[in-house]
């Protein structure tokens, strides 16, 4: 009887504990400077949306967030140094479709465990690839056109790609499997020159982001057939999507916020919070929508569910199309 | 005339007040960085883009711009002073720069890259005022197979860029080349010589390489001790140019601002290029060449006003194609995209206020670099008399912050250690590093488009003499080969190369 007192009272304060004590801790946090990891280079979309929503936290939170580029390998050298940061909430980062969704499958290593992964905080922001064509080189004028087009010249047409394995190059790929055709793929160091190809009519054409193909397109230099979103995009609110044509197409590019894996659930969350309020205000929907990006904004839960679904299709893509693993 | 009155509204913006301080305030931090080795602008400008957030887009720019160019100037000081590149673009400066140092001319070599920075600034600026959307459809017409045949040329003249053995120069170019191997390769996504390290996927660094083959390795030959004492540079005689000095500089200020402003527009390393580019051909056709190598201020005058041209003319596809040629210009549109503009070719007609604004700013920016740099001149040769004890261990520290600044990275420590240890292996056996840093540039461009070129071409190489723009580039590398390898001129160039 007294024993099962005590158990009692035991339990009680455990749960006291663990249910009083632990939320503060969060409350607390931060108490010092909090440094957000970009595994890409500085002035990329990643690191723009990086910036953007560590100014704010910094406002918020009444502390330091200091971005910190760790670019290379794809983005596996800044995951990695995240992975082995201690997951105490004082270190974060960014980490993108290609980091975080198709690395896994396209490298036979990883800097990290590919099974613990990470902590995923809040999904920040999407992006749409739209698919240009150069007129001169692609007579169509839209997406069941340029299959049809393409069928005809089997092997003889390319498109261009920012790089091997990229979001970019697999919807690419995507287009190929799906419609059944054949076209080479041109890789480059980078979207900026790839672009500049298809402008100039080197490369034939291209599934680039959307803020700096709409420039392309407004100016008439290329042609817009679809963008690769399921919705409309604001930037080309014309231009069809890839999905009314071949159902189910869709290829983003997005961003988001991750934590170590093992960082406390309440931490994570308490910043999960914090970046969906950000997203959430006015000023910051006004200032993603004019870079052409989908705002979003999730919890942690969302944002693991949608990054198994996107491992998951993008696993396919690259098994279809051969891809080499590096 | 449109153009009068466009500038106009771009010196009414450039001159306000506000960015005038904001241009003065970039061209200050830009030299300040450009003289810290390995600190560069693109690791400044991504630091101070926060900053950016809350101030106009033309002052926002303004700033960025002059850190950029500031750092044109800033690095070719030490280059110049110590054998220590600021910057990239400044490695073939310390090539006869330092040697002029040597000699107790620093004074004019500082003075000779300051003026001859600004004469190509100015000229870089009414170039891309008048010509920027027809020279934006000049590098639109570089694709794959044109841009090889440009590195072939590249290639074939670097030869001349090296003093001493023919074979020894062919010999680091291909080490270049090799060493340029190193990393992803591009069409297939296959590591190469990575040996399962991630931070080699995207190869060995520039900066990193030539920072340790030029100036770690520079330390180590002056501990050596047989240099010890003539590194102490002679008295420093005259700060200013002599008459004969001005005669000897100005034509190769123009030809390098000329090959400058062109090699500037192309995407890719421009600034860069183009300094070794003008070096090589003022060392085939200055009556001073037997000079090149040990102190000619003709070696120091092309190279930087090809630099500071480049840097300039590297601005025309950003602003008028809104695609960055190096990622100086990615961050430059990252800060535009941050400020809600998104750049293209509409932004000419879109935003004129911003664009000409630029315009004129880098011309006034030139202008605040030139009277800054020239009392600075007196300031930084007092630099040479700081005593090496205080002076080395200084300067491996600035270089071991500046390697590990550019990716965030203690590998890029690593790798400037090694390559300084190369660096002087090479030196004792008399090979030059220049060759072997242009083939390390040139290697994986040349690699690249030449593959990229075959995959459009579906493998039929006769799209390389197809284009004429590439037929001609080919010609030309064709010519230049024949020139090194006539038994007559390598015999001249022998004379000119042996003491």
């Amino acid at each position: 009887m007294k024993l099962k007192r005590f158990m009692t009272i035991a339990a009680a304060a455990t749960a006291i504990c663990v249910v009083g004590l632990q939320p503060s801790h969060a409350q607390d946090y931060p108490t010092k400077t909090v440094t957000v990891v970009v595994p890409f280079a500085a002035g990329g979309n990643t690191d723009t949306f990086g910036r953007l929503v560590a100014e704010e936290l910094d406002k918020r939170l009444g502390q330091r967030f200091i971005v910190e580029n760790k670019p290379g390998a794809g983005g596996n050298i800044g995951l990695g140094d995240l992975a082995r940061s201690k997951p105490d909430g004082y270190t974060i980062g960014m980490g993108t479709v290609s980091s975080n969704a198709i690395n896994q499958t396209l490298y036979k290593t990883l800097p990290y465990d590919k099974e613990k992964g990470f902590a995923p905080i809040s999904l920040i922001a999407s992006l749409p690839n739209v698919l240009v064509v150069n007129p001169d080189k692609i007579k169509a004028n839209n997406v069941e056109e340029l299959i049809a087009f393409l069928k005809t010249e089997p092997g003889k047409h390319t498109y261009a790609s920012s790089g091997v394995g990229t979001s970019i190059h697999l919807a690419g790929e995507l287009l190929a499997t799906k419609a059944g055709i054949k076209i080479t793929h041109v890789p480059y160091k980078g979207s900026s020159q790839a672009i500049l190809d298809v402008v100039a009519g080197h490369v034939d054409m291209m599934f680039d982001n959307i803020p700096t193909a709409a420039q392309q397109v407004k100016a008439g230099k290329v042609k817009a057939l679809a963008v690769t979103s399921l919705g409309k995009a604001d930037l080309l609110p014309d231009v069809p999507t890839m999905a009314s044509t071949i159902p189910g197409f869709e290829a983003t590019s997005w961003h988001g916020l991750f934590a170590p894996p093992g960082t406390p659930p309440e931490i994570v969350e308490k910043l999960s919070k914090e970046v969906q309020a950000i997203i959430a205000e006015p000023a910051m929907q006004e200032k993603l929508k004019a870079m052409g990006v989908t705002p979003v904004g999730n919890t942690p839960a969302e944002f693991q569910a949608f990054i198994d679904k996107e491992t998951a299709k993008w696993a396919d893509v690259i098994k279809a199309a051969n891809v080499p693993l590096q | 005339m449109d153009i009068f009155s466009n500038l106009w509204l771009g010196a009414s913006t450039a001159f306000m007040p506000m960015n005038l301080f904001y241009g003065f305030i970039g061209c200050l931090l830009g030299t300040a960085i450009g003289v810290l080795p390995g600190l560069g602008p693109t690791a400044t400008i991504a630091m101070l883009l926060p900053i950016t957030f809350g101030l106009p887009p033309e002052s926002a720019l303004i700033m960025l711009a002059g850190i950029f160019y500031g750092a044109q100037y800033g690095g070719s000081t030490t280059a110049i002073l110590i054998n220590l590149p600021g910057e990239s673009s400044s490695v073939v400066t310390a090539i006869d720069g330092y040697q002029m140092a040597r000699n107790g001319r620093a004074g004019a070599a500082l003075a000779t890259a300051a003026l001859g920075s600004f004469f190509a600034g100015t000229v870089a600026t009414i170039l891309l005022a008048v010509a920027a959307p027809p020279l934006a459809a000049v590098a639109l017409n570089f694709g794959p197979a044109e841009y090889f045949s440009l590195m072939v040329l590249g290639l074939v003249a670097s030869v001349a860029l090296a003093s001493g053995s023919l074979l020894k120069a062919f010999a680091m170019i291909v080490f270049g080349l090799i060493l340029g191997t190193v990393g992803t390769d591009v069409e297939s996504g296959t590591p190469r010589y990575v040996f399962d390290i991630p931070e080699l996927y995207d190869g060995l660094n520039f900066v990193a390489v030539s920072m340790g083959i030029f100036g770690i390795c520079e330390i180590l030959r002056n501990l050596e001790g047989e240099h010890e004492r003539s590194v102490g540079v002679k008295r420093v005689t005259g700060l200013m140019l002599t008459r004969q000095d001005i005669k000897r500089i100005i034509a190769p200020v123009l030809r390098g601002t000329a090959l400058g402003s062109f090699l500037g527009i192309l995407p890719g390393g421009g600034a860069m290029l183009a300094s070794f580019a003008s070096y090589a051909m003022e060392k085939r056709i200055s009556p001073n060449r037997a000079e090149f190598g040990k102190g000619a201020i003709e070696g120091v005058a092309a190279p930087e006003s090809a630099n500071n041209a480049g840097a300039q003319t590297s601005f025309i596809p950003m602003l008028t194609l809104g695609i960055p040629g190096n990622p100086v210009m990615a961050l430059m549109v990252g800060a535009m995209i941050i400020q809600g503009i998104t750049p293209g070719p509409n932004v000419i007609s879109d935003e004129p206020a911003l664009f000409w604004g630029m315009i004129v700013s880098m011309w006034s920016g030139n202008l605040m670099l030139v009277i800054l740099n020239l009392p600075l001149i007196g300031l930084w040769v007092k630099m040479l008399t700081v005593p090496y004890h205080l002076l080395f261990p200084a300067i491996i520290g600035f270089c071991c912050i500046g390697a590990y600044s550019i990716n965030n990275s203690v590998f890029d420590v690593f790798v400037m250690a090694g390559f300084s240890v190369i660096g002087f292996a090479l030196s004792k056996m008399r090979f030059e590093p220049a060759p072997l840093l242009l083939g390390f540039i040139l290697g994986p461009m040349l690699e690249e488009n030449l593959r990229r070129a075959m995959l459009i071409s579906q493998g039929d190489p006769s799209i390389f003499v197809r284009s004429p723009l590439s037929l001609s580039l080919l010609i030309f590398a064709v010519v230049v080969l024949a020139l090194v390898l006539s038994p007559s001129i390598s015999r001249k160039r022998e004379e000119a190369f042996t003491e």
